[in-house]
């Protein structure tokens, strides 16, 4: 009788645990206003990005002004399409979404609030685009779903640091060198080495490596692109664009990119190039840059500043004049470099946007223009003043050394700042017409925080930025830049499944070319493997959106 | 197994097997003591590479960053919660499965088996499983930490292929004696399948231990019902993230690296199952005193 | 291994059992009736958590859009299966994936096996304890760090070609990761290192339960060290090998996916790249959820034939098996 009772029991627990379900149920989200009479909003991002403290100080802060506060979660270990798609399939969404390449899926399933009759009410909001921006991203039904966040500037545009890709060589090479003039590939590699033959060694007598490719991953654009470049053309990302004829070039093709890989192969045979170039992994790579022995390198600064510069500093290397300068070079002597760009660019693949599970949506968009007023704007990214910065009697934002070195503790941050860093943003000047919008931006701020080896540097240049360095130039033409269409491509269209092999094939085959013992065999081979990807494919969509975003502007002139 | 005479041969293999025991003690220590230096050195220094087994510039940072993360107490209850209920849940119902299909007069244990065995092996996808765990009301609650993975085909067959290594004859005397199965599996054969339950939970429980995705994927949105796991993948994501601003580029003030913190985490994830596991160890090395099956 | 064994040890005296097909009587299911209620409690468990999902299994023969879902997506019926078959890559990553499973479940099967058996002749109790904690350790590192750790170790500078250089093997550093010959052994290598502490945990457990009278009986009979390891050691572990391994090759296809991820580069990509790589690249990160779906049907299919094959083979031979 009592194994009766106890397997019965044993029973009803199983079945009672399985079909209840039960556990606590999520609390009816939304915008309900809190105890505090603070609305809570929720926001999914599918990047990956930094999550704040619940007791967060700025977000309480804000919260007070704006009597609004987002809980933020990011995307784990996932990618963004399989959040997405997992998002969709559940048919509950948070109240804002930043859907990156989902965010046609989000429009497609109807997820998305249409945002163009409310504008009109959103003073910052309306004005963070033009009528002619704002257009751009209206969707096929004719409504604008999502806002682009980044890289819009309000006033002057205030930039110190190039940001993007460049060609980079130590201080002490430039230095050694007597700070000359380079401006062409062949100058900076023969520049390297005889660099390398007076010096062939760090002060400790470490081995420098002269020059280093970094090959891991999607990160190999720092191998496949300098061609584009060194064309003088700017970064359209996967193609070149002819401003005259309104063409798209294939920069895989062309002569420039040729010359490019013949004379890395000529450099790898000299011993100049890094044997372990192909191989390293990212970590490998910026554990080289940070020992202070490569020479130089292509790079985009944000993929080895934030990591490799400051180990450079911590461990005093930037004393030998271990840290990068930017050069614009190009295939010729005399040809205008495009490597740094200014001006905003609209991404109009994806952007914030409200879903349809939001049940205050002029409250959601009230917010996002509070965020773009200017006092909450300086919280999020300034911070709060005394205690973050503080005020020059010119009005000028600074920070003190304690300042910066508390503001780069990330438990610090977790717990004080908050930025809503994927909200709408400008760049630029201040409403205030005198400080940088973000502190990046802030000249002195900037110059006080470099090192005094770049200081002699940028001194013998007569420049005071890395910017300067290379110069300037406007973007080309309203179709730039072409990436923010590449991007979005997928296997779905014969371009973008030709767009994918060729990365695939461009992985596997420049390493052998730059490699190769004979280089026109070598490039041959390539270039066959290349053909079959049917790349023509690939230029002809681009060729097609080029003409659609020339049309498209031509409507405002 | 006590030898009173150690013949030449013996003396050989002894040498032999203490040496292939301290060379594979060495290689696999050594990523783990190498994880714990890293873990104990600052972030920016270890960038530089060239950290083996001691710590370079020595500093508690990446410790001290992990454990201020937001919710990680939270985490830390859910956490243990779920490794206790989801244990011994697994554990009753992978030996009461077991227990069925190692009847050998039971006509089902074939095609039970069978229909457990393809469970390994297929899997209809992330959103088709998302689909049905929000229809049955799992998503934003704890069940779902504990009741979905709680059968499994690979622990049943490990506790069932050792059920099957008992002899027959207990069974049939008990049933002699009048004993019914829950009796025969409560009395005579779990008490014989401790080393095996010890084995099955020890997976469980490290499974659920390091389990975080279902933490991202199913309850997001709750934070009380959030993981140490969940919590650490986290903080190394926004680690990761946050060197990506240009504002901390200009601060040298030895910060901290996804690496460095990574392995903090690691360290501290491990120590909690290195301080119970002496507790199970006892049933897959010693051996039992029982030492196996009386008839 | 035969007479001895079957009378005294209880494992292989299961599988010494007798093929009688037994009459079920309805007293029989009376008796069991406990043990019917909980399978059919079981399977429905099995059913709802196991096959219910199954049918995102459509997919695979749909154009699926998370817009129209399951029910409304538009039916494309053999197209995602004649895309994948179709492309030389996909059945060079069929073959990366096989060879790396067959390689890998050969390797660290036999690794944990030998580490068991080795382990267990340990004579120190306290040295055992030891050696075994520090074993599985790895296991708990993630994979990101392992291969961290190796590719460090594997570089130019690193211990390995120093060493190497050391004794004269080689006289220039080898580029482990250039060359496509090395990747698969690095790949075996590693899960080695991280798993087979690990993995010897089941057999040591399956040790404990051997009836130490059986030792002393063989000793007694003048075995020594190696007869007791083959004659009584390891029939006794026999059953869970076999189970072990009959599980393991449904696995081959599994080989995985983070380590080739993070171990693979551009020069290797040929050998490196497995199914997993190939559903991520041509399938998620394009939005197609229907090809990765259509490949995990593939994966099954081959699973469940290999499965059904080996259960068979072990049924002729009269050896445990799964069902």
């Amino acid at each position: 009788m009592k194994k009766k009772i106890v397997s019965a029991i044993l029973v009803a627990a199983m079945l009672g645990t399985m079909l209840t379900g039960c556990g606590s149920k999520a609390s009816a989200k939304g915008s309900e206003a809190g105890k505090d009479g603070i609305k809570e909003f929720t926001a999914f991002f599918a990047v990956p990005g930094s999550e704040i403290n619940d007791d967060n100080e700025v977000q309480q802060l804000i919260a007070e002004k704006t009597g609004v506060k987002v809980k933020e979660t990011w995307l784990t270990g996932q990618t963004a399409e399989e959040a997405i798609g997992t998002l969709i399939a559940g048919g509950e969404y948070p109240d804002f979404v930043e859907a990156g390449s989902g965010s046609v899926q989000m429009y497609e399933a109807g997820a998305l609030v249409a945002l163009d009759d409310y504008l009109d009410k959103y003073p910052n909001i309306k004005e963070f685009f033009t009528d002619q921006e704002w257009d751009s991203l209206r969707q096929s039904d004719g409504h604008i779903y999502w806002i682009p966040q980044f890289s819009n500037i309000y006033g002057e545009e205030r930039e110190c640091t190039h940001n993007d890709e460049a060609f980079w060589i130590q201080a002490r090479v430039l230095k050694w060198a007597g700070y000359p003039k380079i401006e062409t590939m062949d100058e900076y590699f023969d520049l390297i080495e005889r660099y390398n033959e007076a010096n062939p060694t760090l002060e400790d007598g470490t081995a420098n490596i002269p020059y280093t490719i970094l090959c891991d991953d999607w990160r190999y654009f720092c191998l496949e692109n300098a061609g584009e470049f060194l064309d003088g053309y700017p970064n359209d990302g996967s193609v070149i664009v002819d401003p005259e004829a309104k063409k798209i070039i294939d920069y895989n093709t062309t002569p420039t990119t040729k010359k490019y890989f013949e004379k890395l192969n000529e450099e790898y045979k000299k011993g100049i190039v890094d044997p372990e170039s192909f191989t390293q992994t990212y970590d490998e790579y910026i554990a080289k840059l940070s020992t202070g022995r490569v020479l130089g390198m292509v790079d985009q600064w944000w993929d080895f500043s934030n990591n490799a510069e400051d180990a450079i500093k911590t461990a005093g290397l930037d004393e030998q004049g271990c840290q990068y300068i930017p050069l614009g070079l190009t295939i010729e002597k005399g040809m205008h470099n495009q490597w740094h760009n200014s001006g905003g660019i609209v991404n109009v693949s994806s952007g914030l946007a409200i879903t349809t599970s939001c049940q205050d949506v002029e409250g959601a968009l009230q917010f996002v223009n509070d965020l773009l007023g200017q006092e909450v704007h300086d919280l999020r990214f300034w911070g709060v003043k005394d205690v973050d910065y503080k005020v020059g009697d010119d009005g000028m934002y600074y920070r003190t050394p304690e300042m910066r070195k508390q503001l780069a503790d990330t438990a610090y941050k977790a717990s004080h700042s908050c930025s809503y860093s994927y909200f709408p943003q400008w760049l630029g000047t201040s409403r205030d017409g005198k400080n940088a919008m973000k502190p990046e931006g802030q000249e002195q701020e900037f110059y006080d925080g470099l090192s005094d080896a770049v200081k002699e540097c940028f001194d013998a240049y007569g420049v005071k930025t890395y910017v300067e360095m290379l110069g300037t130039s406007p973007a080309p033409g309203p179709w730039y830049p072409m990436y923010t269409y590449s991007s979005t491509m997928t296997t779905a269209t014969p371009g973008g499944t030709a767009w994918t092999q060729m990365g695939e094939i461009k992985h596997q085959y420049l390493p052998k070319v730059v490699m190769a013992d004979n280089f026109e065999a070598g490039w041959n081979e390539y270039m066959d493997a290349y053909n079959a990807c049917k790349p023509e494919d690939f230029i002809s969509e681009m060729q097609t959106e080029l003409e659609r975003r020339i049309t498209e502007a031509a409507k405002y002139n | 197994m006590n030898k009173k005479k150690i013949s030449g041969a013996d003396l050989a293999f002894r040498i032999f097997n203490s040496i292939f025991m301290i060379v594979f003690v060495v290689v696999t220590l050594y990523p783990v003591l190498n994880t714990l230096a890293v873990s104990l050195n600052d972030g920016t220094d270890a960038l530089r590479g060239g950290i083996y087994l001691i710590p370079r510039l020595f500093t508690w940072k990446n410790y001290s960053t992990v454990l201020q993360k937001d919710n990680l107490m939270i985490g830390a209850v859910v956490t243990v919660a779920r490794t206790i209920i989801g244990t011994a849940l697994a554990l009753v119902t992978n030996a009461i499965l077991a227990f069925i299909v190692s009847r050998k007069n039971f006509a089902f244990s074939k095609p039970i088996s069978l229909f457990w065995v393809i469970t390994m092996y297929v899997n209809g996808g992330l959103i088709p499983t998302f689909l049905l765990y929000k229809t049955l009301g799992l998503t934003n609650s704890f069940m779902v930490y504990v009741i979905p993975g709680m059968l499994s085909a690979f622990n049943m067959l490990v506790i069932r292929t050792y059920m099957k290594g008992i002899p027959d004859s207990l069974e049939e005397s008990a049933q002699l004696d009048g004993a019914g199965y829950t009796t025969i599996f409560l009395k005579i054969i779990s008490p014989l399948c401790k080393p095996v339950y010890a084995t099955v939970a020890l997976f469980v429980a490290v499974g659920q231990w390091n389990s975080w995705f279902d933490a991202m994927l199913y309850n997001r949105m709750s934070d009380n019902l959030t993981t140490l796991q969940y919590e650490l993948m986290k903080l190394l994501s926004s680690v990761t993230n946050q060197s990506a601003s240009v504002e901390s580029m200009k601060n040298a003030g030895g910060s901290v690296t996804p690496t460095s913190v990574r392995a903090a985490a690691t360290i501290i994830t491990m120590l909690p199952i290195i301080c119970i596991y002496p507790f199970l160890q006892r049933y897959f090395v010693t051996g039992l005193t029982l030492g196996g099956v009386k008839e | 291994m035969s007479s001895t064994s079957s009378t005294a040890i209880p494992m292989p005296a299961a599988k010494a059992e007798k093929k009688k097909k037994k009459n079920i009587s309805v007293a029989d299911l009376k008796h069991q009736k406990v043990l019917l209620i909980w399978s059919v409690i079981l399977t429905i468990y099995g059913v709802i958590f196991y096959y219910l999902p199954l049918g995102g299994w459509l997919m695979a023969f749909q154009n699926y859009k998370p817009r129209t879902g399951l029910l409304g997506s538009e039916f494309v019926g053999m197209k995602k299966f004649a895309m994948l078959f179709s492309d030389v890559t996909f059945l060079r990553v069929i073959r990366n994936t096989l060879a790396m499973g067959i390689i890998n479940l050969i390797v660290t099967f036999v690794m944990a096996i030998v580490f068991a058996l080795l382990l267990n002749e340990v004579a120190s109790k306290g040295g055992k304890k030891v050696v075994q904690t520090i074993s599985y350790l790895p296991h708990f590192l993630s994979w990101i760090i392992v291969t961290g750790i190796l590719h460090d170790a594997l570089s130019g500078t690193g211990i390995i070609n120093q060493v190497l250089m050391n004794f004269h093997v080689i006289s220039q550093p080898i580029n482990f990761f250039a060359h496509e010959q090395y990747f698969w052994p690095i790949v075996a290598f590693a899960n080695v290192w991280k798993e087979t502490g690990w993995n010897a945990i089941i057999y040591l457990a399956a040790i404990t339960s051997i009836d130490p009278s059986l030792y002393e009986a063989a000793a007694i009979d003048g075995a020594g060290r190696w007869a007791k390891i083959r004659h009584v050691t390891l029939p006794s572990l026999k059953p869970t090998i076999m189970i072990l391994l009959l599980m393991n090759v449904g696995n081959v296809l599994n080989a995985g996916f983070e380590i080739q991820y993070l171990l693979g580069n551009g020069l290797v990509q040929n050998v490196s790249q497995t199914i997993d790589i190939y559903v991520l690249k041509w399938g998620i990160s394009q939005g197609d959820y229907s090809l990765g779906t259509a490949a995990g049907i593939f994966k099954s299919v081959v699973s469940i034939v290999l499965i059904v094959f080996f259960n068979h083979m072990a049924k002729r031979h009269g050896e445990e098996r799964l069902f």
